[in-house]
Formats: structure tokens, sequence, C-alpha cells
């Protein structure tokens, strides 16, 4: 089965991914393949931006808690934005929040990460 | 704030900002087609406390009509204050007449909307086959008015629209709006001698409103006209027609709200929709959100002492006298009966009034005739619109106590605040009243489950069975109470005390279907809001009351040969409590039981399960995200069962898990997933089924309830549907198994 399109550019260092209307076992396995391919190209700093996203089901959650953990493995950063309000529920009745960060936007989730950087810096 | 479309000549709301008045609308547009062959009413008088809509039903009325452009031919003219000079009145009325005729005629509403000509231009209008007969009409007005000969003048402009009708073959409705002006004018006898005139012929419908207090002055104690009367009372809009217009409102102009502020809006300003327009136009033009209490509240404080609200109530009491300093004496006179809380003697008030001004009696009359306070045999009290209230007491705080103002802030938003909470709690207590009431009076002698009027025996048969299980485990049970046959219920008052508030009911009727007084029974009961099972000590305070209430029943209504006690408290009963309870023979209930004898009670009447309102069916292939076509569907009919927002996006992710599930765990031979949706009263259930060996659970098993899910994707689906849906269950079936999801709608008192 190939794996879906889905939309991602680059912010300086950071990259972005837009999975689409609806998360599931597709799309959640093209954002683990673009997650891998950012960090063996070194992009460390990853958001994803569910501002389109209306639907997610548990097979696209699934998948998603193993890119948390490849990022994490990777020692980049991973931050999730623009959740509407049921996918937040979703994702607190499902305890991914203690796992990873969620902004409210994807502007936040980019400044929050260039101040990482900052701090490395320094 | 207007708006209009192209189809609003005269009315000044769209048909969805002004809501629900579609009936009354009709019943005018009907009554004005009867033929002349027909026994019916041949006028209306629209009777309705202020700001409920009279004018505008008339003006819509007017614009339906006028596009329907058939049988009936409508004239709306409103009475100004400025134009009760009988000569002016005559002239105004005449030629506004003419305008409204050739507008409808000539189906070009234009000539409405544009300045008012003369009477020369008028004929000009005309269209070509009413040309003559208009010429005439305006030769004979032309010739009163040279001669001066008032009574012909107000005869002709009264009699225009039956002239004019009569000749293009149209039934006229002639609606007059502020009728109530006529009063103490020569206007008043020139109408009600068109009145007869036109009802002796059936030659016009007249629909009149005004202010209601004082248009049933207006109408002799003639027999003949009573009888020939349509009443048509406008009431408040139901609280469902101004949630709808709430939403509808707040989603045009971009406001966000919620359930509660939505809910919150309505019952605090009265269920009234004017303030409730003037509330959200505020909102719109300030970029305010209503999502908080807080957030309604500020607006609400601002709009009654500086706003739309405000503004209007001071036009209101401009129009009672333009004369500041009586203006200030009624302040007082209203800040006095509001305080009292209770009816005040209208001497005590009037003398009050009479020391700043010598038309004491006079002013009160006219707040009287406005609704701002009620005076009924020697006493006044205040109206019950709070919302004039709260206006009231902060203006005489500010003006006349002359109160230190805070430097920020405003007392009367606290005061609001503090409000807020009790007003929506007493709005839910009074849902599961009103459903008690209804209960109570359905009751007629049926043979009830026992359990249900019995929380400790409930608890023991029922307790982990699921809703559906227990409907049918009831049907089944032995035990038995028989109910009386209810004839009467009365309100034995209400009490509460820090987490716990209560109501009393008396209800009456007869045992055994035989009416004498040895089977005259009464059924006390108590509805008892608690945050917590009732414990003993607060159950000996409503044990009290009850008895003192029941004293005051006997001395009223006289001795009860027999008296039934019922206690339903919303979370049950401390285990002490049960037991005095049991001791006393005393029902007990909560209010999950009230829903399930309601839900018994149905089905008895209809004879065995009741049948869901409607229902649908889908079938989808398992392929790659066929099951977001379920997730569509089951969103247009959740929308239409008027689930909100946030439970129609549960019960979609909620369905694509199942339909997921049944892809995933099925040996299903066709390849296929059913979906059944019934939308009853107050739930949508969602069946999904499918062919095969398994669903969910290992072996086709229903997972226990509570199960912690499996590690993994499938075991979080299942969390998932748990959570997200208010009942759950696995069915086996002879070639396979099925869900069964049930989600409630949310309703007051039940959150």
């Amino acid at each position: 089965m190939s794996a879906a399109e889905i939309r991602f550019k680059l912010v300086d260092d950071a990259a972005v991914i837009y999975p689409g209307p609806y998360l599931n076992q597709l799309r959640g396995e093209s954002i683990e393949n673009q997650c891998e391919r950012f960090l063996a190209e070194g992009v460390r700093r990853i958001v994803i931006n569910f501002e389109e996203t209306e639907l997610i089901n548990s097979i696209g959650i699934s998948i998603l808690l193993g890119v948390i953990e490849s990022v994490n493995h990777s020692q980049g950063s991973l931050i999730l934005s623009n959740l509407n309000s049921s996918n937040r529920e979703l994702f607190e009745m499902l305890g991914l929040m203690s796992h990873v960060e969620i902004v409210e936007s994807e502007q936040i989730a980019l400044m929050k990460m260039s101040g990482e950087m900052v701090t490395a810096v320094l | 704030m207007s708006e209009s479309n192209s189809k609003q000549i005269l009315s000044q709301l769209t048909d969805e900002n002004f809501g629900g008045r579609d009936r009354e609308i009709a019943k005018i547009s009907a009554i004005a087609s009867y033929g002349p062959s027909q026994p019916a009413m041949t006028d209306i008088l629209l009777l309705g406390a202020p700001r409920t809509g009279k004018t505008e039903i008339l003006r819509k009325s007017f614009d339906r009509l006028f596009w329907e452009g058939k049988e009936v031919l409508p004239f709306y003219y409103s009475l100004q204050e400025s134009c009760l000079d009988p000569v002016e009145f005559a002239r105004d009325y005449f030629s506004q007449f003419l305008i409204q005729f050739a507008s409808f005629r000539r189906n070009d509403p234009s000539l409405i909307k544009s300045a008012a000509p003369s009477l020369s231009i008028m004929n000009g209008a005309s269209a070509a086959g009413d040309y003559v007969c208009v010429r005439s009409m305006v030769d004979a007005f032309s010739q009163a008015l040279r001669v001066d000969d008032v009574q012909a003048l107000l005869r002709l402009a009264l009699a225009a629209p039956a002239t004019a009708a009569a000749h293009a073959g149209l039934k006229p409705l002639v609606m007059v709006d502020n009728w109530h002006l006529v009063l103490g004018t020569e206007l008043l006898p020139a109408f009600l001698r068109d009145l007869k005139r036109t009802r002796q012929h059936r030659l016009v419908t007249y629909a009149l409103t005004g202010v209601r207090r004082l248009l049933t002055q207006l109408l002799p104690a003639d027999p003949e006209i009573f009888d020939r009367t349509e009443v048509i009372h406008i009431e408040r809009l139901s609280d469902e027609s101004l949630e709808k217009l709430v939403r509808n409102r707040a989603e045009l102009l971009g406001i966000e709200t919620t359930d509660s502020t939505i809910e919150l809006i309505i019952q605090q300003l009265n269920r009234d929709a004017f303030y409730i327009r003037a509330i959200l136009n505020a909102a719109a033009s300030r970029g305010l959100s209503l999502r908080t209490f807080i957030e309604f509240e500020r607006l609400y404080t601002d709009e009654i002492l500086n706003g739309r609200i405000g503004q209007y109530f001071e036009t209101v009491l401009r129009g009672i006298t333009d004369d500041s300093s009586e203006r200030r004496a009624l302040l007082e006179a209203l800040a006095l009966t509001i305080e009292a809380g209770q009816p005040v003697p209208l001497d005590a008030v009037t003398d009050r009034v009479k020391r700043q001004t010598n038309r004491g009696e006079e002013l009160l009359a006219r707040l009287h005739s406005a609704e701002l306070v009620d005076i009924s045999y020697g006493f006044i009290s205040a109206s019950d619109d709070s919302v004039f209230d709260d206006f009231v007491q902060t203006k005489y705080r500010r003006e006349i106590v002359g109160s230190a103002q805070p430097l920020a802030g405003e007392e009367l938003l606290g005061e609001k605040l503090k409000q807020s909470y009790r007003l929506m709690m007493s709005r839910y207590n009074r849902a599961t009243e009103l459903q008690l009431v209804e209960l109570l009076s359905r009751f007629d002698s049926q043979s009830v489950p026992a359990s249900l009027f019995n929380t400790v025996s409930f608890e023991s048969h029922y307790r982990g069975v699921s809703r559906a299980n227990v409907r049918r485990a009831l049907d089944e049970e032995a035990e038995r109470v028989r109910v009386a046959q209810i004839v009467l219920v009365h309100d034995l008052g209400e009490g509460e005390q820090p987490g716990v508030t209560w109501r009393l009911f008396a209800a009456t009727g007869f045992e055994g279907g035989i009416y004498t007084e040895s089977n005259e029974v009464c059924w006390l009961v108590a509805l008892i809001n608690s945050k917590e099972p009732l414990d003993l000590e607060t159950l000996g305070r409503i044990d009290q009351r009850l008895e003192s209430a029941l004293r005051g029943q006997i001395a009223n209504v006289g001795v009860r040969s027999h008296t039934v006690r019922w206690y339903i408290s919303k979370e049950g009963f401390s285990a002490v409590a049960s037991e005095r309870l049991a001791s006393q023979h005393s029902y007990c209930s909560t209010y999950s039981h009230l829903d399930l004898i309601q839900d018994y009670l149905t089905r008895l009447v209809l004879g065995g399960e009741t049948k869901p309102s409607s229902e649908f069916e889908l079938v989808i292939p398992i392929e790659e995200e066929a099951e977001l076509i379920a997730a569509r569907t089951a969103e247009q009919i959740a929308r239409a069962a008027e689930f909100d927002q946030e439970s129609v996006n549960q019960i979609k992710t909620a369905l694509i898990e199942a339909c997921i599930n049944a892809a995933e765990h099925s040996d299903s031979p066709d390849k296929k997933i059913r979906q059944h949706f019934a939308i009853d009263d107050d739930k949508l259930i969602i069946t999904v089924s499918n062919k095969g060996k398994r669903f969910g659970g290992a072996n086709g098993s229903n997972p226990p309830v509570g199960a912690q899910p499996s590690k993994g994707a499938r075991g979080r689906g299942l969390q998932i549907i748990r959570a997200l849906m208010d009942e759950v269950e696995f069915e086996h079936t002879d070639d396979g198994v099925r869900l069964v999801m049930t989600k409630y709608l949310k309703r007051p008192g039940n959150q």
C-alpha cells in the first residue's frame, strides 16, 4: 500500500508537517516515514500542525506515539500544534499529553523551538 | 443593528432573527382569508406583553400577504402620538392606504418605501384598472377636506380599504398597531363605528394590537364584538425557539458562546427576545465573546448601565413622563416596590410619589399600563421583569441614594455573578420539577416495577447493569407498586440548605379507580437535588417541612384518609436514611428512576417497546477510509437529532473506531459493515454489525465494562468508544456480532 501524500515545509532548521483532514494508518505511516527522513537529514526539530485535521483514529494515534518515541530517541524535539478541542480531548484521554508538548499554534511551536536553539547555543 | 432581505417590506427582522412566530402569522392570514359563508371570526385582537413581537407579527403578516398577492389585500397602519388630530390622522391613514394599495396592485414595494406622496401623485401611481376607483375616492376625500368635514374625512379614510377591496374583488385585512392611542380621542368612536359597520357586512378583517392593558379597556361590553373577535395571545418564545435564535444570531454575528452561557443568557434576560438581540448586537459591535459567565455578566452590566437596554428603559420612562422630577419620583416608587419583594399598599406608594408631583395616580397607572408594575385591588407590586428591576435598582442607587461609585467594576456585576450559578441551578431544578409534575399527571392506576420506588432494592438488582438491560428486566419484575390515579398536583413550596435544595408536592387522586372519600389518597412527594446521597439529618428536616405542609393541606382541603410519601433524591440516600425510609414504608427513588418510570409508562401506553422516531441504515465496504462515509452520515443524523457539536464529534470518532474494529477483527465474508442509526426522544443508538467470528473482545465476548484495554491500537479503540459514548454493548447474532452504542442528548439536570 502506498503511503498517502502529506504536506510539509522547512522553516530555518525546523520542519512542519501537516497530516491533512484525517489522521489514520495511511497518513500516520506517511508522517512516520517523513520524520525518519528528516531525522536522517539532521532535522531535529519537528512540528506537527493539526489545523486541517478534523478526525484522528486510534491507529493514527499509535503511529504518532511511535514517531514521538523515535524523535525523542534521536535527541530531537517534537511539538504538536493547532489541535481542535475534540482531538485534544482524545489525546488527553489516551495520555499523550505526558509524552509530547502541545501548543496553540504553529508559530508558538516554532518560537519555542528557536528558544531552545538559542539556549543550546549559549 | 438592522438587516434585511429582499422579501422584507415592512418587517424589520429576518425570519431567522425573529424566530418562532409562524403559527401566529399563519393564523392571521387564515382568518383574513375566511369566506363570507364561513361562520368564523371577523376581527383579531393581538394581545401580548411588551416586546413579545406584536408589531413585527403584523409587519411580517403584511409582507407575507403582499408577496402572496392573492385574495387578501393587506394594509398596515401604526398610530402615532403626533398624529391623533382627526384631520391629520384621516389624511395620513387615507394616503398610507392608497400607497399600500397601489404597491400591492402593481406588485411593487418600492412605492411603500419611498416618501409619502401627495394625493394627486397617488392618483397617478394607481394601477390602470384602479384609476377610476381611486380617483373617485381621492375626489370625495378632497371635497371633505375643502369643506373641513371632520366626520366625513374619518369615515372616508376608514372606509377606504373596504371600498378599494370591493372594487378589486379582494378581502381586506386592516392591521392597526398602537391602537391603544385612540383612547380618549375622537378616533375611538370613529373606529368603533367602522368596526360595527364592516362586521355587519363582513367587509373588512381588522387586526388590532397595542398596549394590552389599555386595549382591553377600549372595546365596549358588546357581546357581538366579543363573539366575533379572535384573541391571539402572544406568549414569550419557547426556550427551544430562543436557543435556536441565540445560536443562529451568535453564529451570524461571529460571537463565541457555550451551551452554559446560552442557557444563562436566555434565563437571565427573562426569555425576552428583544433583550437577547440587544445583548448579542452589543457583543458583536464590541467584538466580545460570550464563552464564560463573567464575559456575559460584564456585558449585561454595561448594557443595563450605559448600553442599548439602559437607553431603551430611559426612553420607556420618558414615554411615561417628560418631566425629570416626575421620573425621579417614579424611580423611587419602582425601587420601593422592587425592594419590598411583595405587593405594597398602593396608597403608601402614591403618597410618596405625590410628594414630588400631583399626578401620582396617573403616573402609576401609566406604569401599570406599560407593565412596569402590577396594580391590583389596592396593591402595587414589581413586574416580573428582572432586567428592568436591575436597571431600576442600579439607577436608583446611583442617582437617588448617591452610593459611592467603586473605583473599578460595578456592584451589579458581583450581584449577577452570584445569582448566575443559582439561576442556572434553579433552571435545571425546574426542568426536573416539570418532568415530575408531568409524570404524576400520568399516574393512572398503573402497576409499576417496585424497584423503581425503592433505591436499595434497585441497587441490589441492577447495580452495574446497562440501562438497556435494566429496561428489559423491569418488564419481568414480579413485585409491583400500583400507583394512584392522580387528578390534582399542588406545589407545597421549596427549601434549601448548603448543597441541597428541595421542592415538595402533593398529588391527590384515587386508588383502585373508585371515587369515594375512603379511596382518596394524597402522594406527598419531595424532589431533592443534593450533591451527595441524602443524609439522615437533612431527611429529618425535609420530613418536618412535609409534615407542616401536609397540615396546611389538610386545613385547606380537608382530611385525607390515606397518604403515601415518595422521596426522590438526585444522588440517592445514605444507608441510614434508606433504613429510616424503609421503616416508615416510604417510597424512595433517584432522578434516573424518574426517567425509567416515565419510560415504563410510555411503553405501557404503546403496548411494548417504544419505537424510535427515525431510523436510518448504511452499508459500507471494508476498505480504506470507508469509515469516513459512516462518520459523515452519523454527523448529519446527530445534527438532525440536535446533538451539540462536541457530542457530534464524539459520535463520529466513536463510530470510526467501531468501523475499524469491525473491519479488523471480523472474518466478514461479504466485506461489508452494516450500520443502523435510530433516533429516539433523547438518544441516538448506533448499531454496527458485521458477519464474522469475532468483534472487539477476545472470542467475541463482551469485554467487561471498566476492564483495562490491552496495549496497542485496538485496545485504544475500545477505550475511545467507551469514553465517548454513554452506553456500549456487544451482542452476538446468528452470523456475527454487533456493537450497540448509545449517546444521550444532554439534558438539564442530567449533566
